[in-house]
């Protein structure tokens, strides 16, 4: 029941944000962080370009080089994210670097099933949809998401500029 | 974009009412345009239907160390105008701060600053 209640809880004077959730939604984050590593691994899945930005729109050889440049090193750090969750999802708390982990699953989650479903800003829900669970989905992980941001901005420095 | 709300009866606030474009608008850069190296690059973040309101400012506060004030407009300057420029440099550091953006999803590019 994660719209009743928070997710996260900050604990700042230990240094830890409390998880909140009940098994059931814990069981399936690390469900679907295992499914997004699986898809990540096969590489060629359309939702998946979302996840792989053009850098330079004008300059396709700059962007070649670009690609190949980050590519594995954009994949290694979604998979070792994908770890942290998979390993902290039953934990009673997180670090902040581990609360940073989620918030990379479930924001490349977020921009997988919204890819999947092509959603735009008019999109309203329908519950009579064919896709109406994977819209339930994409709402779950948006709350989800906003929680943990919620909790790890807390934590944010000071800023450089006013 | 769309912004969470705290419970299931704020779903019909989830994705906000303005149009937002899936694809990148092609530039109009002259391609024969001779650039000096030094000439500074700008990143641009544009505005996609899937992130969330709350999270674009999260990430630029914790890639920029801009202030939540600072974050917000610009994350409404993305969402209201189609794209914001985020960050300038050179080309290294704008290519490293456009790959920041790509790690954590956002929709970034970059060019040169009269492109």
């Amino acid at each position: 029941m994660l719209s009743q209640r928070q997710a996260f809880r900050n604990r700042p004077r230990q240094g830890l944000i409390e998880i909140c959730l009940g098994d059931h939604d814990r069981l399936l984050i690390a469900d679907l962080a295992g499914q997004f590593r699986s898809l990540l691994s096969e590489g060629d899945d359309a939702a998946l370009q979302r996840l792989y930005p053009t850098a330079y729109p004008d300059h396709p050889e700059h962007n070649v080089e670009y690609g190949q440049l980050v590519h594995d090193d954009l994949l290694r750090g979604r998979l070792e994210a994908i770890e942290v969750v998979e390993a902290t999802a039953q934990e009673p708390s997180l670090s902040l670097d581990q609360l940073n982990a989620w918030i990379t699953v479930v924001s490349g989650l977020r921009l997988v099933v919204g890819t999947r479903l092509d959603v735009s800003e008019q999109d309203e829900f329908d519950p009579e949809a064919e896709d109406a669970p994977m819209q339930s989905l994409l709402w779950w992980l948006a709350m989800l998401l906003d929680e943990a941001v919620t909790a790890a901005s807390h934590y944010l420095p000071d800023p450089l500029t006013p | 974009m769309g912004h969470a709300g705290k419970n299931l009866a704020d779903r019909r606030r989830f994705f906000m009412s303005a149009p937002a474009p899936l694809e990148v608008e092609e530039p109009n850069i002259d391609q024969n345009t001779e650039v000096s190296p030094d000439q500074p690059w700008i990143v641009l973040v544009w505005n996609d239907p899937i992130n969330l309101m709350s999270y674009v400012s999260f990430v630029f506060q914790k890639l920029f160390g801009y202030s939540q004030e600072k974050a917000d407009l610009l994350m409404l300057d993305v969402h209201d105008k189609g794209r914001a420029v985020v960050s300038s440099g050179t080309r290294e550091r704008a290519e490293l701060d456009v790959f920041r953006l790509h790690e954590h999803g956002l929709w970034a590019t970059m060019q040169h600053e009269d492109a």
